[in-house]
């Protein structure tokens, strides 16, 4: 009978959203796969094999799952001149808010752990917090590349935050609200993407650039400054703070999927009813978008913090002023959405 | 300007997309698959123990000092002089040849094998009884040749 009980308050979505499904479990495992598919990926581009020996027929996919073991068993050691409290609760901390925004997110019409007239704003002001962390990890770590990379990180905040709010807010201006629920509703007939192409490719662009994949690698510039802000971590401290920037990754590509590609859309009116349905559509989109951002690693090389700065401000910026024009120019041109 | 850079940012997806879906790989699975090596491929020396005439002219030629004659005691008791005869140090071979040029006899010769790991430093040192009883790690994989293919880059075909 108990047993029963737990069940059924697991399945309550104020606590399956954000301990299960689309929240700490399912960032666990995507974080698991995603590891292992963008080393797998960045090898195939590389004309290479990547990680195969851990059951080879299925290429080596648990590969992480000993990284993992490996983490856990690890001694976490603490070097003698740093601050000892912000060293440790940092990385807590980081994937704490790099997981938070899920709350807000909704797997279905009807099945939402918190809904608010302004989850939009939410999931994207406590995505915000996290690079804070960084700043303070490299500020505690005492090292010289922590240092040097934590600057990075803030010079890289200050360039991509404003453009990706207003890309988001672009789209809260054309659907007429801040609600995530009402905004997946919303693209029933025609996606985000279609309406606003400008506002879709500039916030993918900058939410590589804030989880620091690929060509914005800046932050922890293996070449240059060992690790960035993670140098003096180790042991499944480490694991921690890796794994932030791929777990804020996936939410907002939640975010991304839920603003542009259409949420659970289309799915036929039946089947629309039944979270797991819904659900697996969302998360499958947002899967594709991590992947993707794995994918970049093999093709470009390292942005300079100039270049990258400048894309913030240069381009960015304006195209973000762009889409919030074309924006306003649909909604004033009659585009109207009904909830 | 930056149409220009746009297009090629996508070209560059493009691109690397390509070899995601369609690209060769290059690498040998090396244990199981096995490349067929050249005729005259400097592996690791063997050594015949009959024919050898005990001149030293390997261990005077070599040039890192990776061969050295060792006393051979029992040869020595039966034939009531010293024997030297030579043995090798892989720790030290640098596998240019001269020993394997220079021996009078032919008694010298290079195998194929190239597999040079050893857990310990001891076991780089092959004494003469050691060095006449030849190389016996050889793995027994799939032999492949290497082939230059202009569509694919390289591939492996195995030899039968």
């Amino acid at each position: 009978m108990q047993v029963q009980e737990i069940l059924n308050m697991l399945f309550e979505p104020y606590i399956f959203i954000p301990l299960v499904f689309p929240g700490l479990i399912a960032a666990f495992i995507v974080l698991l796969i995603i590891i292992w598919l963008e080393r797998k990926i960045a090898a195939k581009v590389q004309l290479r094999y990547g990680p195969l020996y851990i059951i080879k027929p299925l290429g080596g996919v648990i590969q992480t799952v000993a990284d993992l073991i490996r983490y856990l068993f690890q001694e976490p050691i603490i070097p003698k001149d740093v601050d000892k409290l912000a060293f440790l609760l940092t990385p807590v901390f980081l994937f704490g808010l790099a997981y938070l925004p899920v709350v807000v997110i909704p797997i279905g019409p009807s099945y939402y752990a918190f809904r608010s007239d302004l989850s939009l704003l939410i999931a994207l002001a406590l995505t915000t917090l996290a690079p804070i962390f960084t700043v303070l990890m490299g500020w505690a770590s005492n090292n010289k590349f922590s240092l040097i990379g934590s600057v990075r990180e803030g010079y890289l905040v200050i360039s991509y935050e404003i453009p990706i709010f207003l890309s988001a807010l672009s789209m809260a201006i054309l659907y007429g609200t801040l609600d995530l629920v009402e905004i997946a509703e919303a693209q029933r007939g025609i996606w985000g993407i279609f309406l606003n192409p400008v506002a879709a490719v500039n916030m993918l662009v900058l939410m590589y650039m804030s989880t620091s994949k690929f060509p914005f690698e800046i932050p922890e510039a293996e070449s240059e400054i060992v690790a960035g802000p993670y140098t003096e971590y180790g042991g499944i401290l480490y694991g921690l703070v890796m794994g932030a920037s791929y777990v804020k990754l996936y939410v907002l590509s939640l975010v991304y999927s839920i603003l542009f590609l259409g949420g659970w859309n289309p799915l036929p009116q039946s089947m629309i009813g039944n979270p797991f349905i819904s659900g697996s559509v969302l998360f499958i989109k947002s899967f594709i978008l991590v992947a993707f951002g794995a994918f970049l690693r093999a093709v470009y090389p390292r942005f300079r913090i100039d270049q990258a700065v400048g894309l913030g401000w240069r381009i960015s910026l304006p195209l973000s002023l762009i889409s919030i024009f074309i924006s306003l120019l649909l909604v004033m041109g009659g585009v109207r959405f009904v909830y | 300007m930056s149409i220009d850079r746009t297009v090629r940012h996508v070209k560059a997806i493009i691109t690397g997309t390509k070899y995601l879906f369609s690209g060769p790989r290059m690498t040998i699975m090396y244990p199981e698959d096995i490349e067929e090596l050249p005729e005259g491929y400097r592996g690791m020396i063997e050594y015949d123990w009959n024919s050898c005439i005990k001149c030293s002219l390997c261990a005077m030629i070599c040039p890192a000092d990776a061969i050295k004659m060792y006393v051979s005691k029992e040869e020595s008791e039966k034939e009531k002089k010293i024997v030297k005869r030579p043995g090798i140090n892989y720790a030290r071979c640098i596998f240019c040849g001269f020993c394997v040029d220079i021996c009078p006899t032919n008694s010298l010769t290079f195998s194929k094998v190239h597999d040079m790991a050893y857990y310990t430093y001891e076991e780089h040192f092959y004494p003469p009884d050691k060095f006449a009883e030849g190389i016996k790690h050889v793995h027994k994989g799939r032999r492949v040749r290497v082939i230059l293919d202009e569509k694919r880059g390289i591939k492996y075909e195995p030899v039968d």
